[in-house]
C-alpha cells in the first residue's frame, strides 16, 4: 500500500513539473520574441529579400492555400472577346502598372517590391478557379491587392479571361484591346486652349465606353451615347463613394473631381444616340406588356414608366442599351447583389421579382429600341 | 412599480375602447357574436362551478359524497349526458344565432388582402367599380357583403365592433356580411399573420348616413385629376404611375393601393398614419422606417421639392 501511495505522488509531482517547465518555455518564448521585435534585431528591409528557404516556403505555402480555397465553380466562356476586351482596358489601368504588360514591362518600382509582382505571362499552371480566387482575393501581404467590388465575380472573371488571352499577345495586339481606337474630337478650341476640356478625361472613358460615334468595345460595358446627364454624374458619385459595387468603375472613377464628373457627364448626354444592336425583330406580346403594364400579381411594375424618355433624368434610359449589360446588371440584382445608393434602393427588390427568363427577353427587347434624346420633364 | 400596476387596466381599456372592440358591437353581426360571447361565457362560467365544486367534494368530501360521485350513474350522467346536452346545445344556438342571410345585401365590396394593404372595390348596380383603398365606406342600416380573396398568402379580414373574422385564401373566395348600426368610424386589422410587417396592416371602415353615402358614391365615380393637375408631371416622371393607379390620368399600376381619392381618406399607409401632405412626403422619401419591410420602394432620389410637389398633389385628391 505505502508503495503505491508513494508512486501515486511521484507521477503528480513529475506531472506538475511537466506543466511547470512547459509554461516557463513559452513564456522564454514569449519573451524572446517580444525582445526580438522590441530590439529591431529582424531586419523588414524589402531590398534584403527572404533566405531561399523560406522564400520557397512561403511559395509552398501560397500555391497550396490558393489551391484549397479556389471555389468549385464552373467559368464562363473565357474565350469570349466581350470578356477579354473588358478585362485588357480594366488590365491596363488597375494592374499592368505592377504586372507589366506586353505594352510595358514591369517599372523597376513595382520590382522592387517583396516579393515582386510577377510576369503574368506564365499563369497556365493555374486553373481558371484558382486564377479567379487569386484575383478575387489578392494576396495578404504581398502587396497583390483585392478586388475591389467584392460581389462583383462577373468582373473578375473578364480580368481572368484577359490574363488566359494576354501570354503571346503583341504590343499591337493589346493597345488595341486595351485601348479601343477611339479617336476624341476636342470640344472645342477655346476649351482645349484653357484646359477645361474634358477630352483627358473623355480619353480615360473611352477606352471603355466609346465616344463620338463609336460605342463601347465590349457588349459588358453600358453606352453612354445620349444617357441623361443627372443619371451619370449620379452614378459616377455612387461608384467613387463605394455605393455602387463595381470594382472596374470604382478604380475608373477614383479622383474625378466634382467638375469631371459633371463635365464627363454632359459630354456623353451630348452624343448622338447610337443605333441599336440587331433589327426590331420578331414582337414578344408577352414581353411588351410585361414593360409597359407589369405584372401586378408578382408586384411587378411597368418598366417604361421609369424608364423612358419621359421619366426622371434621374432614371437611366434602357432604349438601345447593350443586351448583355442589361442582364448582367438585372441578373446581379435578382442574385442578391445589393449597393447603398438612394436609386440601388428602387430597383433592386423590381429586378428580384424578374424570372431568368424574362430577363432575358426583356434585355433582348430593350436592346433593339431605337433611343431617343432628352427628358421631357427636369 | 406603479406602472407596472396600471398596466392590466391599460389593457382592459383597449379592448373597450369602441374604435376596434367586439365587446361593443355596433352592428347585428357583432352584437349577435357579443350575445354568444355573453351565453358560452355564462354557461361555461357555471359548468366551471360545477367541476370545481365535484373537485372539492372528491378531496374533502364525507366518504358518502365520494362514495356518490364515484357511481356508475354519476360518471355516465355527469361526464357523458351533461356535456352532450350542453354542447348541442350550445352549439344549435351558436349555428341558429350565425345563420347565413338569406336576403340579398344593399351593397357588394370586394376587399383583396396583400401584402401588407387592402384593395378595395365597390362593385356598382352597373356593373362598374369604384377603385380605393386601405378605406372602406358603407352605409348606416345596410347590408353590406365583403367579398374576400388574397393575391398572395393567407390574410384575415376582421373588424371586431362589427362583426366575426374571416381568412382571406389565395384561391378562394370567402364572403362575410355586416352591417353597421351607428354612423361612425370601425377600426380594422389584419388577424392572420401574413409575414413583415403584418402588424401595421390595419384599415377603417366608415359609415355614413345613408344620404352622404349616396352622395360620396356619386362623387367617387368622377376622377379629381387629370393629367393637367400640377404636380401630375412631376409624380408621373418619377415613375409612381407604375404601380400607384390615380383614375382620369395615365397612372394605371396596380403593384400598390389606388391613390385617386388618397387625399379623402382618414388614414394612410393602411391605417397606419394620420394622411397629411407632411405624412405623404414621409412616406415616399423615408417609407421603410415608418413601415419596415413594405413593398414601396423609398424614393430618397427625389430633391426635397419633387416631394413636396408629389405630396401636395396627392393631398389634393380629395
Ligand atoms: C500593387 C501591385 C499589384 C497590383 C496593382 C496587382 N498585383 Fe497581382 N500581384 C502582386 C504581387 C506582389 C504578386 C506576387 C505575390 C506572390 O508572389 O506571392 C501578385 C500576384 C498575382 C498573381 C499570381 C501570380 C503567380 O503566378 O503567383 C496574379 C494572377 C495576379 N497577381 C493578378 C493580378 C491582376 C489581374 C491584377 C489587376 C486586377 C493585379 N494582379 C494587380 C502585385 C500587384
Ligand atoms: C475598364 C473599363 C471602364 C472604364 C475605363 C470606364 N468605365 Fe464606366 N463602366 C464600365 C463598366 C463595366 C460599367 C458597368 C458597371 C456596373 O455593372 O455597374 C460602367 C458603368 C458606367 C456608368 C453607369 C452607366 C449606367 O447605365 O448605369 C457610367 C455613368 C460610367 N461607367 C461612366 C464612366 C466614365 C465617366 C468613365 C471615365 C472616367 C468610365 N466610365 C470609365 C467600364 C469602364
Ligand atoms: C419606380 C421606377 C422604376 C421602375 C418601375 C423600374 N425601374 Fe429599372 N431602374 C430604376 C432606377 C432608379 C434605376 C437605377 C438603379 C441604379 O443603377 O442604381 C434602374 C435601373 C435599371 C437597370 C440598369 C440600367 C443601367 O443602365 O444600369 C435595368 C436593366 C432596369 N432598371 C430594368 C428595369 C425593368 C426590366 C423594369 C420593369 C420590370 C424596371 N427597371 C422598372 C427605376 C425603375
Ligand atoms: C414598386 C411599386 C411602387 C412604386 C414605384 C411606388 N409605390 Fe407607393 N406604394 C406601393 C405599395 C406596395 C404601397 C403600400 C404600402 C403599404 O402600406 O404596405 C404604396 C403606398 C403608397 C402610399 C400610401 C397609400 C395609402 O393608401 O395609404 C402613397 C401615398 C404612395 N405609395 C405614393 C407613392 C409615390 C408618390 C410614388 C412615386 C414617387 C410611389 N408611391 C411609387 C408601391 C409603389
Ligand atoms: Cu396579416
Amino acid at each position: 500500500m505505502p508503495s503505491a501511495r508513494k508512486s501515486a505522488l511521484t507521477i503528480r509531482l513529475s506531472g506538475r513539473r511537466i506543466l511547470i517547465g512547459l509554461g516557463s518555455l513559452v513564456s522564454l518564448g514569449l519573451v524572446g520574441a517580444g525582445m526580438f521585435a522590441w530590439l529591431g534585431i529582424y531586419n523588414v528591409a524589402a531590398s534584403v529579400g527572404h533566405f531561399y528557404v523560406v522564400d520557397r516556403i512561403l511559395r509552398f505555402g501560397m500555391e497550396n492555400s490558393v489551391k484549397a480555397r479556389a471555389p468549385d465553380i464552373v467559368p464562363p466562356d473565357l474565350t469570349d472577346p466581350n470578356l477579354i476586351r473588358l478585362g485588357a482596358a480594366h488590365y491596363y489601368a488597375g494592374c499592368a502598372y505592377c504586372h507589366g504588360s506586353p505594352d510595358t514591362p514591369i517599372s523597376p518600382i513595382a520590382h522592387s517590391m517583396l516579393p515582386p509582382p510577377p510576369d503574368l505571362g506564365g499563369v497556365e499552371r493555374w486553373k481558371d478557379q484558382e486564377l479567379f480566387w487569386l484575383v478575387r482575393n489578392g494576396l495578404k501581404y504581398t502587396g497583390m491587392p483585392a478586388w475591389p467590388g467584392p460581389s462583383r465575380d462577373e468582373e473578375v472573371w473578364a480580368a481572368v479571361a484577359f490574363l488566359r488571352a494576354m501570354p503571346g499577345m503583341n504590343r499591337a495586339q493589346y493597345t488595341r484591346l486595351a485601348l479601343g481606337d477611339v479617336e476624341i474630337a476636342a470640344q472645342s478650341g477655346e476649351e482645349i486652349a484653357t484646359g477645361e476640356g474634358p477630352s483627358d478625361a473623355v480619353q480615360a472613358c473611352a477606352r471603355c465606353h466609346g465616344g463620338g460615334a463609336k460605342g463601347p468595345e465590349s457588349d459588358l460595358v453600358p453606352v453612354l451615347h445620349g444617357q441623361p446627364a443627372d443619371m451619370m454624374v449620379q452614378a459616377l458619385r455612387d461608384y467613387a463613394a463605394g455605393r455602387r459595387p463595381s470594382g472596374i468603375m470604382q478604380a475608373a472613377t477614383s479622383g474625378l473631381t466634382e467638375r469631371e464628373m459633371v463635365q464627363l457627364a454632359t459630354y456623353y448626354a451630348g452624343l448622338t444616340p447610337l443605333r441599336p444592336e440587331g433589327a426590331p425583330g420578331e414582337t414578344d406580346s408577352r414581353v411588351e406588356r410585361l414593360v409597359a403594364e407589369g405584372d401586378a400579381a408578382r408586384n411587378i411594375p411597368g418598366c417604361v414608366q421609369c424608364h423612358d424618355n419621359r421619366a426622371l433624368p434621374l432614371y437611366p434610359r434602357l432604349a438601345g442599351q447593350s443586351a448583355r449589360y442589361l442582364e448582367g446588371r438585372l441578373t446581379a440584382w435578382r442574385a442578391g447583389l445589393r449597393g447603398t445608393s438612394a436609386t440601388d434602393a428602387i430597383m433592386a427588390p423590381i429586378a428580384g421579382r424578374l424570372t431568368p427568363e424574362e430577363i432575358s427577353r426583356i434585355a433582348q427587347h430593350f436592346a433593339r429600341q431605337p433611343a431617343a434624346g432628352e427628358s421631357a420633364v427636369r | 412599480m406603479r406602472s407596472a400596476a396600471a398596466l392590466p387596466f391599460c389593457l382592459a381599456l383597449g379592448g373597450c375602447s369602441t374604435v376596434q372592440s367586439a365587446l361593443s358591437p355596433a352592428g347585428e353581426q357583432a352584437a349577435q357574436i357579443a350575445v354568444l360571447t355573453w351565453i358560452l361565457l355564462g354557461v361555461l362560467g357555471g359548468v366551471l362551478l360545477i367541476v370545481l365544486g365535484a373537485l372539492w367534494l372528491a378531496i374533502r368530501g364525507s366518504d358518502n359524497a365520494r362514495r356518490l360521485l364515484s357511481a356508475d350513474w354519476a360518471v355516465s350522467i355527469g361526464g357523458i349526458a351533461f356535456p352532450a346536452v350542453v354542447l348541442t346545445a350550445l352549439l344549435a344556438g351558436g349555428l341558429w344565432l350565425m345563420r347565413p342571410a338569406t336576403t340579398d345585401a344593399a351593397l357588394t365590396i370586394e376587399v383583396e388582402g396583400r401584402q401588407w394593404w387592402w384593395r378595395v372595390g365597390y362593385v356598382l348596380d352597373d356593373g362598374t367599380r369604384i377603385e380605393a383603398a386601405n378605406e372602406i365606406r358603407i352605409p348606416v342600416g345596410q347590408e353590406v357583403d365583403f367579398v374576400l380573396t388574397s393575391s398572395d398568402v393567407i390574410h384575415s379580414f376582421w373588424v371586431p365592433s362589427l362583426g366575426g373574422k374571416l381568412d382571406m385564401i389565395p384561391g378562394r373566395t370567402n364572403r362575410l356580411r355586416l352591417k353597421a348600426e351607428r354612423p361612425g368610424i370601425y377600426r380594422g386589422q389584419c388577424a392572420e399573420y401574413c409575414g413583415g410587417p403584418h402588424a401595421l396592416m390595419a384599415f377603417e371602415v366608415v359609415a355614413l348616413p345613408e344620404a352622404d353615402f349616396a352622395a360620396w358614391r356619386q362623387a367617387a365615380g368622377q376622377p379629381v385629376s387629370t393629367v393637367r393637375e400640377s404636380g401630375f408631371d412631376v409624380f408621373a416622371a418619377a415613375g409612381c404611375g407604375s404601380c400607384h393607379a390615380i383614375a382620369g390620368t395615365s397612372a394605371n399600376g396596380r403593384v400598390g393601393p389606388d391613390l385617386s381619392r388618397v387625399g379623402e381618406r382618414r388614414m394612410m399607409a393602411a391605417a397606419t398614419m394620420p394622411t397629411s401632405e407632411e405624412n405623404i412626403a414621409r412616406f415616399i422619401a423615408d417609407g421603410q422606417r415608418h413601415k419596415p419591410g413594405n413593398l414601396m420602394p423609398e424614393f430618397d432620389v427625389l430633391t426635397d421639392e419633387q416631394t413636396k410637389t408629389i405630396a401636395s398633389y396627392l393631398a389634393r385628391l380629395k
